[in-house]
């Protein structure tokens, strides 16, 4: 074998034949061309030209060399070119091949299989004996296996790599009957340690290859190891998330999504490593319904380093209701544990039961609607679950007036105290705004709910810090207090209508919502045996599980480590249904922890990457290019005997000034690309993520409008106001966010002149997301959006009237939902005479663009709340109108007085 | 090779005889192409002339004393008082002989685009003819044995004859008898020896006839516009000659073919006879009136 570092001959004697090549250069120069042949009627005159000496006319050096270089190409192509030959192996011995296969190699386990062919290949050239040593354990633990490079070879395409930590140590071990004799080793590498011990065991591996013979080591370059995603931890506004990479080389970033158990995108965000960094944080924001939702973590292309499945622990809270839903009520719509119940279910899993069954299931939150003492057995089980982390939310009412017991947050008194009733003065009272420091802060109390019996506090100097909420007087109404890793938390007032109308209100259910959110997940602890319903492949799919897997104890599943023994999965308790709440998650981040970089280059002098090609055989190619000569010197050989027309060089030369001329004239100037099909502007806000989302629902209307009108739109155009030119465009979106950058005046002259001239600009403040149900505008994109526009000349906005152009421009519309919903939309007030009535600034707070949002699939990036899809179809619907409003202007309101005209014109 | 060439020069010529007869089936169809190019001509030569009368009528005269009574009309004098004669055209028509070479080479041409020079030629025989019997002569094929014939019926008995005569394939117009001061015309390429032509001409010069010869030649002929290394082949079997470098003999070749030519028409123009040139890549009609013309002194007044 001839080696020439990327090109090599496995047959290089052949190459001898080159030689031959001066030989066929004479024999092709004295062999003149065939002649052409020609009728010649005149053939007796030109038979009387004096014979002169002829010479015979020469192949054309051209002909020659293409000739020339077909011989070449056949005699190289036999001698057995191979492109990027694998490096020569060491040693003579056998081939021992270590492969890191764990969860770490799923990233990148395409170029460790070629790169193990390609290692298979020469082992077969040069017929060794080869072993494999897979160091992820499967069920035998880790194994050598013995055989020859061909066997392997075959098996290469059902090797998968293991979604579980390799075992080094039982590698190690596994070496030991080779002792002795010279082996060449050839490890690949994963470059990931669990921990320190873990960096020892590689070591002590590494060494005893060494000792069996020369050792290669191929690695991933430091960038591409493979990430690592903790497991999440809650926050109270969403997830807070966290990734390792083994080294801080150089700054990524990479996109982490929360799916849905569909599979669905429910939120996406953007993990950023910075340059040195080994560990990425990330908050990412859900509302709480969405939350609840997410089953699964994902960085996509990470691999199962980038899964977190999410089971209970990290979802639905489970509440737990004390009471029978009507027990012993004759009017059980008035119950409290009616109120309840309705007010928890939108985001919590709800039960209802005796205290001791509720607390052995471990909810997240217990609610004691007004019972006024505990028996001692039933207290001390609470209070411990409690102190576990547990909330306990107790309402008042006559049971706890008559006499509490040590399980609220602070000393009541005795009795209850009533508002405005016959033999008071006083009045209902409203709650007052909530403390900063309560867990209700920013909520929002209206006027209309009132308390009219509550029962008391004792004053004392821990009451003020225990205070939630109060009534306008000052008397605390709502009262917490920690007990170990938990909360004691009392509403002083009761769940139903006996005593006050807060369970009627909105601000009932955000209050439980709060107090929920204060729990931990702490889900249920199982017990009995577990199966494994879903595993965790090391690519991150989820896929059917091995069919001879043992059931697990689901204590031992809670502590175990994943492996063999454990995959990583879904399990379920044996036997039960594929509920989703019953499942419980076994996550490979159980296992690792912070992954540290291995010292490989101590291992091994040099290191080998993955990323090289694999051998390419040229033979075919090269015989290829040599078939396509002859074909070619077979027609010029016709050409030249006139058998085939040849192109007049001037038509060659007009055809190649033809084609060289089109592609100049196919580029359009960029700056007029707009003006050639309608497309939409969106103003730069100056935060890249939110300008994504837009263009993204910009596309994703622009699809919509050509499915369903004769609207055909281009892609969306980003503009900065204060550079570009608006004219070419009908409607421009704006998305302004609380925090958008400020605009110069050059650029609010430019939207004020766009705005008196036709055009429409479309403001989405976003605000929906963070206003509460009953509110109305006032958010901070809204109070952004004035400052903004605070020097621009704007006539009066109104709310949009139930008979305007924008509800029946397309579709009949009444209210206009977005992502989010509730938000008012806004025009301006036009007088008729100026741009034919039309508005030219609409203005919502709904989050539109995120409702129409996709990828390029056309999946939609954002679940929409709290309608969903009849929701976001009605969303799409607005866009359409909104579009249509924007292209035709007061069309339909012609339209709509067509009958009158016709009844006129017929008198 | 040579087998190669022997092989491959049979199905030209196979070809040729094919497209023969494809040729005669055509005739009908050159037939009305050659009224075509005559009536074309007809206008430019004499259209001031023959304002639409009949062959053979001429005019209707007021008997005078003296003439025949068998040339009186009655029907016409029964319409008035006199009576009237009726008086022929003067007939002086000629017998105009006309010949076609039909050879192997007459079927040659060198572009797809052109016309072979035997298609020319035989589109400008039957022109010729038509516009002929139009005038009131008479025509036929020389070697056909057929007498000449005025009208119509002369033009298509033209015709159905030339149909042997592409059988024959003749170089040289076939010796015949040929009455005391007839007209000849002869289509050809005149690629024969010029010696071959003077020989075959001399017994009818002697006769007294007259004759206008056309030498029709392809462009290729002319210019030999071939290149490099080129085998060339007669088409009638006159050998092969192979050339290295067309491009270096292109003008020696053209003075030898100038030559040639100009042998020819020196030998006859000697015997008062008139030759003039076409090639094929010029429209018919040019030649047709050049041919006319060359007639017209004696055959058109």
């Amino acid at each position: 074998m001839l080696d020439l570092g990327f090109l090599a001959f496995t047959q290089p004697w052949l190459l001898g034949a080159l030689a031959l090549l001066p030989a066929i250069w004479l024999l092709l120069r004295v062999t003149p061309p065939a002649p052409r042949r020609a009728l010649f009627p005149p053939l007796r005159i030109l038979l009387r030209l004096e014979r002169r000496e002829e010479t015979p006319a020469r192949t054309p050096l051209w002909l020659l060399l293409l000739r020339l270089a077909l011989a070449a190409l056949l005699v190289l192509a036999t001698a057995g070119p191979v492109l990027q030959p694998a490096p020569h192996l060491p040693g003579t011995g056998p081939l021992l091949i270590v492969l890191d296969d764990g969860w770490a190699s799923a990233p990148g386990w395409r170029e460790r299989i070629a790169t193990l062919e390609s290692l298979l290949d020469q082992a077969e050239r040069e017929g060794r004996e080869t072993l494999l040593l897979r160091t992820a354990p499967d069920e035998r633990g880790v194994v050598l296996e013995r055989g020859l490079a061909g066997e392997f070879r075959r098996g290469l395409e059902g090797l998968r790599p293991r979604p579980w930590p390799v075992d080094r140590a039982a590698a190690r071990a596994a070496l030991a009957d080779l002792e002795g004799r010279e082996v060449t080793s050839v490890w690949l590498a994963d470059g990931l340690a669990r921990d320190e011990d873990d960096r020892t065991r590689a070591r002590a591996l590494a060494e005893a290859l060494r000792a069996l013979g020369p050792l290669l080591v191929y690695a991933d370059p430091p960038e591409r190891t493979a990430l690592l995603l903790s497991l999440p931890e809650l926050a109270a506004d969403g997830f807070e998330l966290a990734a390792q990479r083994a080294t801080g080389v150089g700054g990524e970033r990479r996109t982490v999504r929360a799916l849905g158990p569909e599979g669905e995108i429910l939120a996406a965000a953007e993990l950023v490593f910075a340059e040195g960094e080994r560990r990425a944080k990330l908050r990412l924001a859900l509302p709480p319904d969405l939350r609840n939702r997410v089953a699964r973590l994902e960085i996509p292309g990470a691999g199962i380093g980038g899964v977190v499945l999410l089971d209970e622990r990290w979802r639905r809270r489970s509440v737990g209701i004390v009471g029978a839903p009507f027990g012993g009520a004759d009017q059980p719509l008035l119950s409290e544990v009616y109120f309840l119940e309705r007010a928890l279910a939108p985001f919590a899993e709800v039960r209802r039961g005796a205290l001791s069954e509720l607390v052995t299931g471990d909810p997240s939150m217990i609610v004691l609607p007004d019972i006024g003492r505990l028996a001692d057995p039933d207290r001390e089980l609470l209070a411990r679950w409690v102190e576990r982390g547990g909330v306990l939310l107790r309402f008042a009412g006559p049971r706890l007036a008559a006499g509490g017991d040590s399980l609220l947050p602070v000393p009541l008194r005795a009795g209850d105290r009533e508002l405005g009733g016959a033999l008071s003065w006083s009045e209902p009272l409203p709650l007052a705004p909530f403390p900063p420091e309560s867990p209700f802060a920013g909520l929002v109390p209206t006027r209309e709910t009132v308390v009219r019996r509550q029962i008391l506090a004792e004053p004392g100097p821990q009451l003020s810090g225990a205070v939630w909420a109060q009534l306008e007087d000052g008397t605390p109404i709502v009262t917490g207090r920690r007990l170990g890793q938990g909360w004691l938390v009392l509403v002083h007032t009761t769940a139903n209508t006996a005593w006050t109308n807060l369970p009627l209100s909105g601000l009932f259910v955000e209050m439980l919502r709060r107090t929920l959110a204060l729990a931990p997940g702490t889900g249920v602890v199982r017990r009995g045996l577990l199966e494994l319903d879903r595993a965790l492949a090391a690519d991150g799919a989820l896929e059917p599980p091995r069919p001879d897997l043992l059931p697990v104890e689901a204590g031992a599943l809670a502590a175990a480590v994943p492996g063999p023994r454990h995959p990583p999965g879904l399990w379920i308790p044996v036997g039960a249904d594929r509920d989703e709440t019953g499942r419980t998650a076994l996550n490979l981040q159980a296992g690792v922890r912070e992954p540290l970089p291995l010292p490989l280059h101590e291992f091994a002098s040099n290191l080998r990457g993955y990323g090289r090609a694999r051998e390419v055989d040229l033979a075919p190619w090269l015989l290829l290019a040599a078939l396509l000569l002859a074909l070619v010197d077979l027609v010029i050989g016709w050409a030249l005997r006139g058998l085939v027309p040849l192109p007049r060089p001037g038509a060659v030369a007009t055809a190649a000034a033809l084609l060289a001329t089109f592609p100049a004239l196919a580029q359009p100037d960029p700056r007029f690309a707009a003006a050639y099909e309608t497309r939409f502007a969106y103003f730069l806000t100056g935060r890249p993520d939110v300008d994504r989302i837009t263009e993204a629902g910009l596309r994703g209307l622009g699809r919509v409008l050509a499915e369903r009108t004769s609207v055909e739109v281009g892609d969306p155009v980003p503009v900065d106001p204060a550079r570009d030119d608006l004219a070419l465009f009908p409607l421009v979106f704006w998305v302004v966010t609380p925090d958008h950058r400020d605009l110069s005046s050059e650029a609010l002259k430019r939207i004020q002149h766009f705005l008196q001239t036709g055009g429409m600009i479309f403001v989405d403040t976003r605000d929906a997301a963070v206003l509460l149900p009953g509110q109305e505008g006032g958010g901070p994109g809204e109070r952004r959006l004035a400052q903004l526009l605070a020097g621009l000349d704007l006539p009066p906005l109104q709310r949009v009237p139930p008979d305007h152009v924008l509800t029946r421009s397309f579709y009949l519309l009444q209210d206009f939902p977005g992502r989010f919903t509730g938000q008012p939309l806004w025009v301006d007030q036009v007088s008729p005479l100026i741009n034919d009535g039309v508005s030219s600034l609409v203005i919502g707070a709904n989050d539109w663009t995120a409702a129409w949002a996709e990828d390029e699939w056309g999946r939609t990036l954002f679940s929409v709340v709290p309608g969903g899809e009849l929701q976001r179809e009605m969303a799409r619907r607005f866009g359409v109108n909104l579009v249509m409003y924007a292209l035709t202007g007061n069309y339909k309101t012609d339209q709509v007085h067509v009958p009158a005209l016709l009844e006129r014109l017929g008198q | 090779m040579s087998v190669d060439a022997a092989s491959a020069r049979a199905p030209d010529l196979v070809a040729l005889r094919r497209g023969a007869e494809a040729l005669a089936a055509r005739l009908p169809g050159l037939l009305v192409e050659a009224e075509r190019v005559a009536a074309t001509v007809a206008q430019g030569v004499h259209g001031r002339r023959r304002t639409g009368v009949g062959e053979t009528f001429w005019q209707f005269r007021v008997y005078q004393p003296g003439d025949d009574r068998r040339d009186i009309d009655w029907r016409q004098s029964a319409r008035s008082r006199h009576l009237f004669v009726r008086e022929q055209e003067w007939e002086a028509a000629q017998s105009v002989w006309i010949w076609c070479d039909t050879s192997l080479s007459m079927r040659f041409r060198s572009a797809r685009d052109l016309p072979s020079k035997l298609e020319r030629a035989l589109v400008l025989a039957l022109a010729l003819a038509a516009l002929l019997v139009r005038g009131g002569e008479r025509v036929a094929l020389v070697g056909s044995g057929e007498r000449p014939r005025p009208g119509r019926s002369g033009l298509e008995r033209l015709m159905r004859s030339l149909e042997p005569a592409l059988a024959r394939r003749e170089s040289l117009p076939p010796p015949a008898d040929l009455p005391r001061f007839a007209q000849l015309v002869l289509l050809s390429d005149f690629l024969e020896p010029p010696e071959a032509l003077s020989a075959r001409i001399a017994p009818w010069v002697a006769a007294g006839v007259r004759g206008c010869l056309l030498a029709i030649a392809d462009p290729a002929e002319e210019l030999l516009p071939w290149n490099g290394r080129v085998l060339f082949e007669g088409p009638e079997g006159e050998g092969r000659a192979l050339v290295g470098n067309v491009a270096a003999v292109r003008t020696r070749y053209a003075e030898l073919y100038r030559a040639h030519r100009e042998e020819i028409e020196r030998r006859v123009v000697r015997q008062n006879w008139r030759i003039t040139r076409h090639r094929t890549d010029s429209t018919a009609e040019t030649a047709l009136l050049a041919l006319y013309q060359l007639l017209a002194p004696e055959a058109v007044r």
